[in-house]
């Protein structure tokens, strides 16, 4: 429960960003995910001091603090990051059910009040094994289900692994919802509470924002993040390092704190995926709830009451 | 569309924020009142680039948020007006990012160590953070077929640069996010030389098409230096080819225009087979008004006897 | 061939005087004004659903589909009986059927038409529906359902247009009685049919086209609404069992509902030379056959599941059998099979009353059926439902899905009401022909 680490660990990933970008200009494409192209560039030139009190000129884009990703056009979100596979790993020994992942989720994808991409459930198998929490996020299956069953193309797989969602394409028949086993995705049955900042902007895929009524919403693994160098919210809002996000290319996840190569990872503690049975091969991979660093039971008091957050989120929609 | 307005929307997030802490907090908030907190970051990317990034947070308790839109003078050694380095207003994160401006150059180049003050207004909000210039120079070497990174780290005293102990940093192979520790361990710490070598241990690791990779040297929020970077680009990965053909094949779960061919001929045969049908009893419907009207040219508008 | 008593003594004449349609009575204003009233009420509440979303459902994020959808496949079980009706007793050359197939085949084209408008009601942005044809994804079994749908759609409406043709030509003659503007209506539909051989050749192959044509599209309609669920890795939808299963249903639906609109006719047109005992006699038998096969299917899609008790499907069987959703399960067994084979295998079942008593019960139980099916599987994720507001885990419909679907269901039952307004719902000419033919045979049999 520090909050300093915390901030300090998207420092960390700005300076990769910024790092990425300044090698990018003065040495060979060494990079297959320059930053640089990602970034808005506005040809406007800023003159700065450098470290040896020279001079140089930066592009004025740089000057925020995560630049602007330009727009990218539908067809461009639709076919993805080019040689990149994303995955992630999901520590269960070291969840203690903060749902710090699930309230920076629903707060940056202003999921609706009492709905949720992420969930953490509170598994017990079977009489006699021991629960444990399970953080459960959209698995981004290899053979997903739901996009079998799309009728419109609303929901796709792209070739960095992520299934995505067209909210504009969408039209609400429900069906991935059926075929999901892993009872991810989520309607807007009402209209959508969105900031007036989020309402006026268009509409991305890669945001999923801003929401549509009518229209399904799941997690995306925040490809918005990954395109500005970042890690998905719920990997940098988690505390204890449960969730790891990474490049199956790369061979390697990160919690932000720590990195692993990601083949280590998974042999060396035995890393599994959910319902490997159904044949979804999903993008998720969880490591067994051993050897953990809480006990099951300090989970229990950060549960919390959707319902009351539901009824309150209602209650100030009718005072609108 | 319903909107809220931003206040609303912070209020609801506070909301959630305090269902997921204990009820004390809560009780403890209504006395405290929120403090600011203002932090500052200095990061030297590749011994080239360098900027500053503001931090201001709200402390509630032990829970800190975001401190958007607000703006903050940054100066350079001392507060007047020819030493401001940059306004900076913080973003929906509460950070804001400064650079050194050319203008501050004679500043800049007249001392090896420098303390940056923050001033809200008239207010000094922060007046303590100093920086020594600092270098991490990294060196690669292969002995029998063992990969080794020297990394040495040197800040500038009297105009020479001299070695320092006991830093922590990273040292490893930089992704997509973050660095992958080279050896066994996540950090390392310099020596009385300022410097660490270490075994790159993860064989054969994927590089870029060429078999590149990127090593990287950080170091974190040190009190001394601040946050620095460097990076070296390698020959040491696997090749690795970006590979399509998972994406690019025919499958139920493909889009409409990478349809299975054997569920284009069943659909298609079955629907062609089908509506052609149908369509040819339209074309027998029209047949028959043609015979009716035919009959209605020979017989007058006469109708036949029942048959 | 069969021996029909009562209708040997019948003239033309006659049978075009009784025949024809008939203005509303008394008794017809009301029940089409109910029927108008109700369709309204849902209207209304569609239009709120419009307005607010689908919010005003109680379908949530684990029970995503609810009384719509069962509400289509219920519709779509009830078209399938024009297939049944019409092409199978017609390829198979059962004469008693004249009296009943249109009345079959209306019930189809109205069925059909309501179960395509039930899902767009269910979807959450309607005004998208066109993205099925500008984005349609072949890989969809939904799209394999709309390209099924529509041709469906499509036969059923040839089907009832062809047999009609001769009979238009019997109603351009009363225009008297028929009123200008119906008479304007036959003209355009129907004014070049002059009966010529060569006419009714056409007419006659191109029915028989139809009635083989009819049948593979039939079978897939249900076929590949039930798959729409077996697709999916649910307990208690996933089966391979599943066509099969929805199909003899919706035949013994479709069955129901045709004994009942037979007595329902039979009693407002007062049509008891024409649908005669025997009609329900053979009626009765054909539900009961068809009875038997569903409780079959029934067995066998429970029996093997519940019998390993696999973990995914145990909490399901068990709430279906035992639990929550145990009466409503019974009952749909019951109602919908059980008893109906009871009294069918009677003699005394199968005459009209306790035909229509039973027809109701058929269809009763199998619209019960029909959500037993979707709303208690979606309750059985395969993750426990956990983070989400109590309401999210349980369903009961919501009074606007109530007036939605009552709506559908009215709105079906008024085209049936309007079609037999406006055409005869017993085809004239061809119970004449059969007249004549009963009657040239008695001739030479008295001859001899």
């Amino acid at each position: 429960m520090n909050d300093n680490t915390n901030k300090s660990r998207r420092e960390f990933l700005l300076t990769g960003l910024l790092a990425s970008a300044a090698v990018a200009g003065c040495s060979d494409k060494n990079n297959p995910f320059s930053t640089e192209d990602q970034v808005a560039l506005t040809g406007q030139k800023v003159k700065l001091l450098s470290v040896d009190g020279e001079v140089i000129e930066i592009d004025k884009a740089f000057l925020k603090p995560v630049p602007d990703t330009p727009q990218l056009s539908n067809s461009e979100e639709r076919r993805g990051i080019p040689g990149k596979k994303f995955v992630m790993v999901i520590d269960l020994s070291r969840c203690k059910n903060l749902r710090r992942c699930q309230s920076a989720c629903n707060h940056m994808h202003q999921v609706h009040p009492g709905q949720n991409w992420i969930k953490v459930l509170g598994m017990e198998d079977a009489d006699h094994t021991a629960p444990y929490w399970q953080p459960t996020t959209c698995m981004h299956c290899d053979e997903p289900p739901c996009v079998k069953v799309c009728p419109v193309d609303a929901t796709f797989k792209r070739q960095d692994g992520i299934v995505l969602i067209d909210s504009d394409r969408c039209i609400g028949c429900r069906f991935c919802m059926a075929a999901c086993p892993y009872s991810t995705r989520v309607f807007n049955w009402e209209e959508p509470i969105l900031t007036e900042e989020v309402a006026d902007q268009p509409y991305s895929c890669e945001t999923s924002m801003p929401q549509k009524r009518g229209t399904v919403g799941k997690c995306d693994f925040c490809p918005d993040m990954s395109r500005k160098g970042e890690l998905p919210h719920c990997v940098s809002a988690c505390p204890n390092g449960v969730f790891m996000f990474g490049d199956m290319n790369e061979d390697s996840v990160t919690n932000g704190a720590e990195s692993f190569r990601f083949s280590d990872l998974i042999k060396d503690k035995a890393g599994y995926r959910l319902m490997e049975d159904l044949g979804t091969k999903p993008s998720v991979y969880y490591l067994p709830p051993v050897n953990r660093n809480f006990p099951y039971e300090s989970g229990l008091e950060n549960e919390y009451k959707p319902d009351h957050l539901y009824e309150d989120a209602k209650l100030s929609i009718k005072k609108n | 569309m319903k909107k809220m307005n931003q206040n609303k929307f912070i209020l609801l997030f506070l909301f959630i924020s305090f269902n997921l802490f204990n009820n004390t907090l809560t009780a403890q908030n209504d006395s405290v009142k929120p403090e600011n907190v203002v932090r500052l970051h200095y990061f030297n990317i590749n011994g080239k680039m360098q900027y500053l990034v503001l931090e201001s947070l709200l402390k509630n308790g032990r829970v800190f948020t975001p401190h958007s839109k607000m703006t903050y003078e940054i100066y350079l050694d001392s507060a007047a007006q020819k030493n401001l380095v940059s306004s900076v207003t913080t973003d929906e994160e509460g950070k804001g990012k400064a650079f050194i401006p050319p203008a501050l150059k004679s500043i800049w180049d007249a001392s090896s160590q420098h303390t940056f003050i923050v001033k809200q207004g008239d207010e000094e909000v922060l007046s303590d953070y100093t920086i020594t210039k600092a270098k991490i120079t990294i060196d690669t070497s292969t002995v029998d077929g063992v990969k080794n990174i020297t990394a040495t780290v040197m800040d500038l005293k009297n105009s020479e640069w001299v070695p320092i102990s006991d830093v922590e940093m990273r040292v490893g192979i930089k992704r997509l996010v973050g660095i992958v520790s080279a050896g066994d361990e996540p950090t390392y710490t310099t020596d009385s030389t300022g410097s660490v070598t270490v075994e790159l241990k993860k064989d054969s690791m994927p590089g870029d098409q060429k078999g590149n990779l990127v090593l990287a040297v950080k170091i974190q929020d040190n009190d001394e230096i601040g946050n620095l970077l460097m990076e070296k680009t390698v020959p040491w990965g696997k090749v690795t080819e970006h590979n399509t053909t998972f994406f690019e094949q025919r499958t139920l779960w493909s889009t409409r225009f990478k349809t299975p061919y054997w569920l284009l001929f069943t659909v298609y045969s079955i629907a062609i087979g089908i509506w052609g049908t149908l369509i040819y009893l339209v074309f027998r419907i029209i047949k028959i008004g043609k015979l009716g009207k035919q009959f209605a040219m020979i017989n007058g508008s006469d109708e036949p006897d029942d048959i | 061939m069969e021996k029909s008593t009562s209708i040997s003594t019948l003239t033309s004449d006659q049978i075009t005087r009784d025949l024809l349609p008939q203005k509303f009575g008394k008794r017809g204003m009301i029940w089409t004004g109910i029927l108008i009233v109700v369709s309204l009420f849902g209207l209304f509440a569609y239009a709120r659903q419009l307005r607010y979303g689908l919010i005003v459902t109680h379908m949530r994020d684990y029970v995503s589909w609810g009384i719509y959808i069962s509400n289509f496949v219920f519709f779509v079980a009830i078209s399938l009986v024009g297939s049944l009706i019409t092409a199978i007793f017609r390829l198979t050359n059962v004469k008693w059927r004249t009296p009943i197939t249109r009345i079959a085949e209306i019930i189809a084209v109205s069925n059909i038409v309501f179960a395509a408008l039930i899902i767009v009601v269910d979807m959450g942005r309607p005004e998208r529906f066109m993205n099925l044809v500008l984005h349609g994804r072949i890989q969809s079994p939904i799209l394999w359902d709309v390209i099924v749908i529509s041709t469906y759609f499509f036969i059923s409406i040839l089907l009832l247009y062809f047999p009609l043709l001769p009979d238009l030509k019997i109603l351009l003659k009363f225009k008297k009685q028929t009123g200008k503007r119906l008479n304007k209506l036959y003209r355009f539909q129907g004014s070049f049919w002059k009966g010529t051989k060569e006419q009714m050749h056409i007419s006659d192959r191109s029915i028989s086209i139809l009635c083989i044509v009819i049948i593979p599209v039939a079978f897939m309609i249900h076929t590949v609404t039930s798959w729409l669920f077996a697709t999916t890795y649910r307990p208690g939808w996933d089966s391979t069992n599943f066509g099969a299963y929805f199909i003899s249903g919706a035949f013994l639906a479709g069955a129901g509902a045709v004994a009942v609109a037979m007595y329902v006719f039979r009693k407002a047109y007062k049509l008891e030379k024409y649908i005669t005992d025997m009609h329900f006699e053979r009626m009765g038998r054909i539900v009961v056959m068809l009875a038997l096969v569903y409780l079959y299917f029934n067995v066998n899609e429970f029996l093997t599941p519940a019998f390993k008790m696999k973990e995914s499907e145990r909490s399901l069987i068990l709430q279906l059998f035992v639990g929550s959703y145990a009466p409503m399960f019974w009952f749909a067994i019951l109602v919908g099979m059980i008893i109906p084979i009871i009294i069918l295998v009677f003699k005394k079942g199968r005459r009209p009353l306790p035909m229509f008593i039973v027809g109701i019960m058929v269809v009763v139980g199998a619209w019960f059926k029909r959500y037993i099916i979707v709303t208690p599987t979606l309750l059985h994720p395969f993750l426990p439902m956990q983070n989400v507001p109590e309401n999210f885990k349980y369903y009961f419909p919501s009074w606007e899905e109530w007036a939605i679907a009552g709506g559908s269901l009215a709105g079906a039952l008024l085209v049936i009401t309007f079609f037999a307004r406006i055409y005869p719902i017993i085809p004239i000419q061809e119970t004449i022909d059969e007249q004549n033919e009963l009657n040239e045979k008695n001739e030479k049999d008295e001859s001899k």
